[in-house]
């Protein structure tokens, strides 16, 4: 648990103008040479400072052999050198005044007595002199805004996302790092990336505390497996999850996986019957899987519903039928549209068609019946959600559908979801969604069971 | 402490246990039992026996002076045979017929206290069907902990059967994360609590500070 000003201290982190690189290297592959080339790459507009004594140059930076040749006070230090060589670089860090450390550095509390006894050293440091310390045993940090990034994964390998108003926090490095790159895939926006490992200084609450005022963030997602203090999070969570969804998935739910995650980062994993109440309670949606994570993170980024009244609108009738059958089985209600609504729609189904919901607009279906159908559901007070199904493969079906989704998501009058079911061509097109922020699915299932994660959440917030 | 001073001290905090007494002698139990009614059940207390069923040391439906004189001369050769300081027995009024419930309540060294609900018998052991939250709760806490449970149903009320007396439900739940809170309870069973539409009887407690 950090103090006040260690937790406003993470803009630093954040928000760095300049960052010292310690430990850098000009050996590639080697963690701090991986962390150097990102930052260079990926365009971070700031002072980088490469810091090794051995070395007059690193990648074409001027190398400094310490802290006191630079002779300016840094936002952000990022240390990647051995774990006994820290204590004496966080003191040089009080000395110069950086505010803001990531230390992606293994070997302290998670790898036994020694470790432990290190990690005690860097705390009180740390908290002596308001440094807000990111790990360690972490990946750290990446603001795709700012272009800090302390992920010592290649971006070749590990796609960047763009900026967005999703924070993620992860205890784990691994989970953390795949997340990265399928948001970067499926078009998804981060506002903040953090890896936070041990928590020696800076834990997952106050992570919590910073994005509760963060005005760049509007979902958080977080990844838990074991909180250093349950109680603190449950009352953390409660208080912030009225402001601001936050969306957990708890790993180490049962005996044998709570070992792992037991020796994985030297924390106990509390009981999952009392995290599953904690959620309950705080009304935190909780994500069984990564899939649902994914799948619940995008569609906070629609309006909130008035109510759980679907209507569905389709180019062919069968996934018409099995959205009907989710929005069933998930006790939603179908909307009753309008005589207005019914009169309007009529007119552009073919003289066969039929006003239902499912509206089946048939394969002739094109971008213009789309918006149609669209503008009617928007306007029909009997509407609260709208479930677009729109299969990619039939000829009428091309980029001016993308445009009109993307228009009336944008209106942001209810919320949509849209369901595409396919192959490279749709999955090319659901990315494109995706990336102006129209949720899409590949199932009805995962389609509608998100939905209803927006209307519970939004009941809540209009019961407060 | 016995058990006597468990169900006192659950008393003071306002948990209306099924009418009781502790006999130390046939006379004892005659006259608790008539003061109770017939029928009564009967029940083994000794500190050596936490499983009073398994070594035949509990009577249900006592239903006059002749069986309570026998079963009471049962019990001292039970506790003899299994050489089992005899502290008593105690006397309790049956419970009315209907359905069993659980509620219990443990310490999490992460998040302190929480509170859990369930239905006896198959749904809990079987079923592993319980929901929980944390202390303290409030009364829409408790609706949505009852939702939770799959066989909810049985307790709101289906086919034809009426919901139990579910305002007493709450009563007893918030009663317990204020006991388990002021007294620092490490683990408590109220198990079972025996509902129907008019109200709970509280059959067996236990609790670990």
């Amino acid at each position: 648990m950090a103090s006040k000003e260690q937790i406003k201290n993470l803009k630093y982190v954040f928000e760095p103008r300049s960052i010292a690189l310690f430990g850098a290297s000009p050996t590639p592959n080697k963690v701090s040479n991986v962390i150097l080339k990102t930052l260079i790459e990926g365009g971070f507009p700031g002072k980088l400072y490469p810091i090794n004594p051995k070395y007059q140059e690193i990648v074409g930076l001027k190398c400094y052999p310490d802290l006191n040749t630079i002779k300016k006070q840094i936002d952000c230090a990022i240390i990647a050198t051995p774990a006994a060589t820290v204590p004496e670089i966080l003191k040089q860090c009080a000395v110069w005044k950086v505010r803001g450390v990531v230390l992606i550095t293994a070997g302290f509390s998670e790898a036994g007595e020694e470790g432990k006894k290190l990690e005690d050293e860097i705390r009180d440091i740390c908290n002596k002199n308001n440094i807000s310390l990111i790990g360690p045993n972490c990946l750290g940090v990446h603001n795709p805004a700012t272009r800090i990034d302390s992920i010592f994964l290649p971006i070749y390998k590990l796609q960047r996302p763009k900026p967005g108003n999703i924070a993620f926090i992860t205890q784990s490095g691994a989970i953390g790092s795949t997340i990265v790159d399928l948001a970067a895939y499926n078009g998804i926006g981060i506002s903040k990336f953090v890896s936070y490992g041990n928590a020696a200084v800076i834990d997952e609450v106050d992570l919590l505390e910073y994005l509760e005022n963060d005005p760049k963030t509007k979902t958080i997602v977080a990844y838990i497996e074991g909180a250093k203090n349950g109680r603190r999070l449950y009352e953390a969570m409660k208080r912030i999850n009225k402001k601001k969804p936050i969306i957990a998935l708890k790993a180490g739910k049962f005996a044998r996986s709570g070992e792992a995650a037991k020796s994985h980062t030297g924390n106990i994993a509390g009981s999952y019957l009392a995290y599953k109440a904690a959620f309950k309670q705080a009304k935190v949606v909780e994500a069984d899987s990564i899939e649902d994570l994914f799948d619940f993170m995008k569609i906070f980024s629609q309006p909130m519903p008035k109510g759980n009244r679907v209507a569905i609108v389709t180019n062919g009738g069968g996934m018409g039928v099995l959205t009907a059958d989710a929005v069933e089985l998930n006790e939603l209600q179908f909307a009753n549209f309008s005589e207005e609504t019914k009169v309007g729609l009529k007119k552009i189904l073919p003289d066969f068609g039929n006003v239902g919901n499912p509206l089946d607009l048939i394969a002739e279906a094109d971008a213009d019946k789309y918006a149609s159908a669209l503008d009617f559901f928007m306007q029909d007070d009997n509407v609260d959600v709208i479930l677009v199904i729109a299969l990619l493969q039939t000829p009428p079906m091309d980029e001016r559908v993308l445009n009109v989704l993307i228009r009336v998501s944008d209106e942001r009058k209810k919320p949509i979801a849209v369901i595409s079911l396919g192959g490279e061509y749709t999955e090319n097109y659901q990315r494109h969604l995706n990336m102006y922020d129209v949720p899409s699915y590949s199932s009805p299932n995962a389609a509608v069971r998100t939905m209803k994660k927006l209307i519970e959440y939004a009941n809540y917030r209009r019961g407060l | 402490m016995t058990i006597i001073d468990d169900y006192r001290l659950l008393e003071r905090y306002g948990f209306k246990l099924i009418p009781y007494g502790l006999a130390k002698s046939i006379d004892d139990a005659k006259k608790l039992a008539n003061k109770i009614g017939y029928p009564v059940v009967m029940k083994i207390i000794s500190p050596q026996a936490s499983h009073k069923t398994e070594i035949g040391g509990v009577r249900v439906n006592i239903k006059n002076e002749g069986m309570l004189e026998l079963t009471y001369k049962e019990f001292e050769e039970v506790a003899s045979s299994h050489k089992l300081r005899l502290d008593g027995i105690l006397i309790q009024k049956m419970a009315r017929k209907g359905i069993e419930l659980i509620v219990g309540a443990k310490r999490d060294e992460q998040f302190g206290h929480l509170i859990i609900l369930g239905l006896g018998g198959i749904y809990v052991e079987i079923f592993k069907d319980i929901s929980a939250r944390l202390c303290p709760i409030n009364e829409s806490d408790i609706d949505e902990m009852i939702d939770e449970l799959k066989s909810h149903p049985v307790i709101t009320g289906a086919r034809g059967k009426k919901a139990i007396n579910i305002n007493e439900l709450k009563r007893i739940m918030l009663n317990v994360c204020k006991f388990v809170s002021k007294e620092d309870i490490k683990e408590m069973d109220l198990n079972p609590i025996v509902f129907d539409e008019k109200g709970g009887d509280i059959i067996d407690v236990r609790f670990t500070k």
